[in-house]
């Protein structure tokens, strides 16, 4: 600084990224611009500043011209402003004496004419300059990391990130709205692509969950609040009633067997209904925890307060408790992965496919069910008349690829369906009909696993199933007749089947919406959430301490989906590790002089990080609390709150530079 | 095509103020997906659309910007919780005082366009464009000059006349 | 589904693409559900997505040439499920078809007849215009004829020509009158001044015929001063609601049956006798597909006492098409010549296999069809075809 005598020395580059940008935007034109702006000593392009080259360039600049400033203009400060304010870091400066200028993602990208690209690329450098005059030297604010982590959602996504975290000895909080984890996975039979028992390799693993000293599982609970930030956040978790106290059961099922109700009378959620349980049950045989509950919608007590209440006595261990209320939890985590996974498309919006009319049309989802040894029929393929299938259709795309449902490709469902088409075809030996508009099978072995299987004998018809109905000629009208276009064959065939079996497509959640909003990350529109960055950052989010993990992030398959968990749990222990994380910052103040103590500013912050201070009469402002929205800074009436980053003069000298304003001719110079 | 405008003189500009978190990050998402629209746009970052000074629409206003767009988080989507809405009541309070300064409605612009909506923010720029290309040029500083000598104008004649006076008193005087 | 309806006028093969619609073609995934659920599919060379694929490279002339879109009745089953949101019925198909009918060495005898009337007396049967208001005869109330009392009013009935003409069209159009007369609405009819809305000559892409009804219709219409505008045929609500807009004319027509479904709390009260049939309801596809009316119909017939509605197999936006639109009315010997099934006859053959009494329907064509095509399977003693309008009449004691 001293070497500059107080004078201001800006470096400017500009980044071809490779043709991304040079083909849009003039870089020699924009260069020799730059150069000619006041304060500015150095302008250069290169093909790729971020590479090391590119940045060695900005070190040696500062050192050897004696810059005190540096503007780049190249990619969205999303992917490389850490980047380079690194290297204005390493140059021997304060790593906010930097400025960026999006050139590709608001520039290249979206204009089409390289003389308006070049314009507004010219514009907006004059006011990267302009504004970075005035940079003050800031300070990171660094933030200590709770150690403790807070994982949403039990499904394989859930279970694989939090025994990675408990294993490298993190304290996790694995929360599950479900009475037992597992999610989906925990519903299938086999999976592809190597047809391994969903049940051999899940079951483990949930039960290593249940055992982890480091684990706490808090199964029929749901997150309710999250106050706080990156490092901590103060979670509330609220412990639905079962109605068993969970230390005392052993998951005997002596109550189970002794309820007022003989006969099982109500649709079992597990098994999508195929099959029926008491109003006292245990989800299924390898639920974990091992824990029964009792539902209050259907129980007897619950609705009349009548009965005679045998599950009460039946339980020697004392477990049932018919007046255990909601317990509300807060704990304290550094960290959060959202693993809360997809739900199934409803079938019932395509009206025209049948399902919920003909009672043979199935979801893949009850098929799992009745395939598995362990599911409603005990892997024996029934119809629910009782009878064998001798014939099947299978509908690839059951609401995905079609704009009036989803958009979206499954990515899943072509190969559980030619899952499925195996499996049911080693229960049945039905013949077996897969309907499909583009066979995607993407992934390592997948392709092979569809080869394999094909050539078991299965018929493959690329089209996509225009209409199912019965067929008037079978005399109970219980065949069903698939009509489609077999589009490689050009004919309009018409398949008389037993069965349909509807590959629904992977949707976000119903309740995506309002976890998003508690934990303030963003979705697609579609409802999936966003991850930071799709290629360079696919685990963060654009909130600093929440990450993703699984289906809730968009639809994938199982090995995927355990790589994301993982990669996950690396960034979380990574944030951990590290001890603490440093806040931009944005940060808001008071310049006290000029404060008039009006109090204006006091209501507008959320985060209640403005006080008042009586014997001064003035606002003050709790800087570990501010986020740094600058909404206050906005409202002052007198001016006296300054944004660091963001502070008025910064902006206005942005908006000089955009408009080309000069203060002292007071006219535009391109007028 | 922008050629043509520019010879014509006059490119139509808008200073965008987009909020860090949702509008700019779709802006960037626009431009992954390589959404085309209209380049006469000058995004400005700020953390939340609540920063956005009423202050800093003037001073657009004033220094040439022919159209001000503010782009925040849906409601209840703010990464601050309410600044957007904050923003909101401002924004229509300050509508107000732009229509008071003879400044057309379509020149300033509150939307709410989340990450995801890429699209959202092509609509969005090329309807305002096509809506003040139509305005023409606001170019307020050309219209302060005007005042400025219209002013000047005003002031030599008030000077003028008073001499005028002061020259006939002054003949009174010695005549007197 | 939105179109941009202006901007489809006077679009052409040629200038497909220049629409937002147009493009839409390009994003065909041909996954053939489109010709899957054609009531004709079976029968075309070149089903809507062997047409996208022949356009894309260049082998359009091949499907001019050949008779397929000649079978396209227009019934929106293909637009409707399209992934891909294709405005197939609306856009492609249209273009094609006028394409194909230029180039047909010869219009099928029955269709050019048809054309032909509508253009020279306003109706395809080729009726004479006085006898339009013949259907009235009988009523014991008189209905104002807006050019003898052209006072301004609130509703413009748009009869339509089968309902003026067709005999059992014009029991539909009493049963209207009467109920409109019971609900005591101010209602008037354009009376001889009124031609045929035009949208079968549209939908069969007979673009001078259609322009010249458009044209004659406009100017009747611009001539009065009405608050609503209702017609009793599904068809010439199409007409109005999207074809009459591409020429700048903003009339937003209703169809009797949801217009009657707004006054629903007050008729309901006026169904005093009970009917003791069960009835299946046949969905027109320019009411149900087209314009979403599925539930009106319905509710109304659920309504009247004594009613049982069954539904057949096939039944709101899944329903088969009568056969009868898009020119189809006047194709049958055509149809028949190419060894094609009925399409009547099969949607008939479904509504017997529910057993009901009565097959209901809210569109003028389906009338005379489904009459025949019961006749045709001996089963019109067992099931009669009956308009809900005349139902409501026979429920408010006639
Ligand atoms: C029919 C079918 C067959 C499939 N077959 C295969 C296969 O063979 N091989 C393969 O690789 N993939 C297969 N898949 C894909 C596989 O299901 C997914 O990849 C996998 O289940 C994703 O796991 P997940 O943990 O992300 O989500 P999920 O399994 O959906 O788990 C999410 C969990 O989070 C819980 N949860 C949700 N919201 C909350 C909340 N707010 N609070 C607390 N908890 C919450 C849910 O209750 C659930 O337990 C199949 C999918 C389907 C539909
Ligand atoms: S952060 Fe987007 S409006 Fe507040």
């Amino acid at each position: 600084m001293e070497k500059t005598n107080g004078q201001i020395r800006i470096g400017f580059y500009i980044c071809h990224c490779g043709t991304n940008i040079a083909s849009s935007v003039d870089v020699q034109k924009v260069t020799d611009f730059a150069a000619t702006l006041p304060n500015v000593v150095v302008a250069k392009h290169y093909k790729y500043m971020c590479s090391d080259p590119g940045q060695d360039m900005i070190i040696n600049d500062i050192k050897e011209q004696n810059l005190n400033r540096v503007v780049v203009a190249a990619c969205s400060p999303f992917l490389h402003e850490r980047t380079f304010r690194n290297a204005t870091f390493q140059g021997g400066l304060n790593q906010f004496y930097f400025q960026m200028v999006n050139t590709r993602e608001q520039n290249a990208w979206v204009h089409l004419d390289p003389l308006a690209s070049t314009d507004k690329a010219i514009d907006l450098v004059r006011a990267a300059v302009q504004r970075v005059a005035s940079h003050k030297p800031l300070e990171q604010k660094k933030v200590p990391i709770h150690p403790d982590v807070l994982v949403i959602g039990g499904g394989i996504a859930g279970i694989h990130a939090a025994l990675t975290l408990g294993n490298a000895g993190k304290k996790v909080y694995l929360v599950e709205k479900e009475p037992t984890i597992g999610g989906h996975m925990a519903m299938f039979d086999k999976t592809f692509p190597t047809l391994d028992c969903a049940a051999c390799i899940l079951t483990p693993k949930m039960s290593a969950v249940k055992n982890h000293p480091n684990i706490k599982l808090c199964t029929y609970s749901e997150v309710e609040k999250i106050d706080g930030y990156v490092g901590n956040f103060k979670v509330t978790i609220k412990h639905k009633p079962r109605f068993i106290i969970d230390d005392l059961c052993v998951g005997c099922m002596d109550c189970v067997e002794a309820c007022v109700y003989k006969e099982a009378r109500f649709p079992d959620e597990f098994n999508q209904g195929l099959s029926r349980r008491k109003p006292v049950y245990m989800p299924f045989p390898q639920a974990t925890p091992q824990l029964v509950l009792i539902d209050p919608e259907t129980c007897i007590w619950f609705k009349s307060g009548k009965c005679k209440k045998t599950c009460v006595d039946a339980c020697e261990r004392k477990a049932v408790d018919l007046e255990q209320q909601a317990r509300v939890e807060e704990v304290e985590v550094g960290s959060i992965v959202v693993a809360t996974g997809f739900q199934p498309f409803d079938s019932k919006k395509i009206s025209y496919y049948g399902y919920g009319n003909y009672p043979n049309v199935y979801t893949s989802l009850e098929v799992e069910r009745l395939i598995n040894a362990s599911g409603p029929t005990q892997g024996v393929v029934v119809l629910r008349d009782g009878s064998h299938p001798k014939t099947i259709g299978i509908v690839h795309c059951v609401g995905s690829r079609d704009k009036n449902t989803n958009s979206w490709c499954s990515r899943v469902c072509c190969l559980y369906s030619v899952k499925l088409a195996h499996l049911l075809k080693e229960h049945t030996g039905a013949e077996i009909y897969n309907f499909y508009i583009d066979m995607r099978t993407p992934g390592k072995s997948m392709e092979e696993f569809y080869n394999r299987i094909a050539e078991e004998g299965m018929k493959f018809i690329r089209g996509r199933v225009a209409d199912i109905y019965p067929d008037m000629s079978d005399p109970d009208h219980k065949k069903l007749i698939m009509k489609a276009e077999d589009t490689l064959i050009q004919e309009i065939i018409k398949v008389p089947v037993d069965m349909v079996v509807l590959s629904v497509g992977l949707e976000p959640r119903h309740d995506a919406q309002q976890v998003r909003r508690m934990l303030n990350i963003s979705c697609s529109t579609e409802g999936f959430y966003i991850e930071r960055h799709p290629k360079l950052a696919p685990v963060s989010t654009f909130t600093d301490g929440i990450f993703l993990a699984g289906c809730c992030q968009g639809p994938k398959d199982i090995p995927d989906t355990v790589a994301q968990a993982g990669a996950a749990a690396a960034e979380v222990l990574a944030l951990i590790d590290r001890g603490f994380i440093e806040l931009e910052p944005n940060t808001a103040f008071i310049t006290e002089e000029e404060c008039s103590g009006c109090k204006s500013c006091i209501h507008l912050c959320p985060y209640t990080a403005i006080s008042f201070l009586e014997e001064k009469k003035k606002a003050f402002i709790n800087e570990a609390l501010c986020k740094g929205c600058g909404t206050c800074v906005a409202a002052c009436p007198s001016g006296s709150i300054k944004q660091n980053l963001f502070d008025d003069e910064e902006i206005y000298s942005e908006i000089d530079g955009i408009l080309n304003f000069d203060h002292i001719s007071r006219e535009l110079s391109y007028v | 095509m922008y050629k043509e405008k520019t010879e014509k003189g006059h490119q139509i500009k808008i200073v965008a103020f987009f909020c860090n978190w949702c509008t700019y990050t779709a802006a960037d998402l626009a431009g992954v997906s390589r959404i085309k629209h209209a380049p006469n746009f000058r995004v400005i970052r700020v953390m939340c659309s609540g920063r956005v000074d009423p202050q800093f629409i003037l001073d657009a206003f004033s220094k040439g910007a022919d159209g001000v767009l503010i782009g925040g988080c849906h409601p209840g989507d703010c990464h601050y919780i309410e600044g957007n809405y904050k923003c909101l009541r401002r924004f229509q309070l300050f509508k107000k005082v732009v229509a008071d300064l003879g400044i057309e409605a379509d020149r300033l612009r509150l939307e709410w366009i989340s990450a995801s909506e890429g699209d959202k923010v092509r609509l969005v720029i090329n309807d305002m464009v096509s809506k003040i290309q139509k305005l023409g040029p606001l170019d307020l500083p050309a219209k302060y000059k005007s005042w400025d000598s219209e002013m000047e104008l005003l002031e030599k004649c008030v000077r003028e006349q008073s001499n005028e006076i002061i020259k006939e008193e002054m003949e009174v005087i010695s005549h007197g | 589904m939105i179109v941009d309806i202006e901007s489809l006028r006077g679009l052409s093969m040629d200038t497909l693409y220049d629409s937002p619609e147009g493009r839409l073609i390009q994003s065909c995934i041909q996954c053939g559900t489109c010709a899957g659920t054609c009531p004709h599919g079976e029968y075309m060379a070149y089903p809507p997505r062997r047409i996208i694929k022949m356009m894309q490279h260049g082998l359009i002339d091949k499907v001019y040439a050949s008779d397929s879109m000649l079978k396209c009745v227009n019934c929106y089953a293909c637009m409707s499920k399209c992934p891909r949101e294709i405005h197939l019925t609306e856009v492609l198909l249209q273009l094609v078809k006028e394409q194909t009918i230029i180039r047909l060495p010869s219009v099928p005898p029955e269709l050019q007849k048809a054309l032909e009337n509508s253009y020279r007396y306003g109706n395809p049967m080729g009726e004479s215009g006085r006898k339009r208001i013949n259907w009235m005869k009988d009523l014991d109330f008189p209905i104002r004829i807006l050019s003898q009392n052209p006072d301004p009013v609130d509703v413009l009935w748009f009869v339509e020509s089968y309902p003026s003409y067709h005999p059992r069209g014009q029991d539909t159009a009493r049963a209207i009158a009467k109920i409109m007369h019971r609900l005591e609405i101010d209602f008037a009819i354009l009376g001889n001044e009124e031609r045929s809305a035009g949208e079968c000559g549209l939908l069969a892409w007979e673009s001078g015929l259609a322009e010249s009804l458009v044209d004659y219709n406009m100017a009747i219409l611009t001539k009065y001063k009405f608050n609503r505008v209702m017609t009793s045929d599904p068809h010439a609500l199409d007409a109005f609601n999207y074809r009459y807009k591409m020429y700048g004319f903003n009339l937003n027509a209703t169809h009797n049956i949801p217009f009657i479904y707004e006054y629903f709390d007050k008729i309901k009260k006026m169904f005093t006798r009970s009917l003791h049939y069960s009835v299946t309801y046949h969905d027109s596809c320019c009411l149900g597909r087209h314009n979403g009316y599925y539930d009106q119909p319905r509710q109304i017939l659920k309504a009247i006492p004594g009613i049982k509605l069954i539904e057949m197999v096939h039944n709101r936006e899944n329903a088969l098409c009568c056969g009868g639109g898009g020119g189809g009315m006047w194709l049958d010997t055509y149809y028949k010549s190419q060894n094609m099934e009925r399409l009547s006859d099969i949607r008939v053959k479904e509504a017997i296999e529910t057993g009901a009494d009565i097959l209901a329907v809210a569109c003028p064509y389906e009338i005379p069809r489904f009459e025949d095509a019961l006749k045709l399977a001996g089963y019109d003693k067992k099931m009669m075809v009956k308009d809900i309008s005349e139902l409501i009449v026979d429920s408010m004691g006639g």
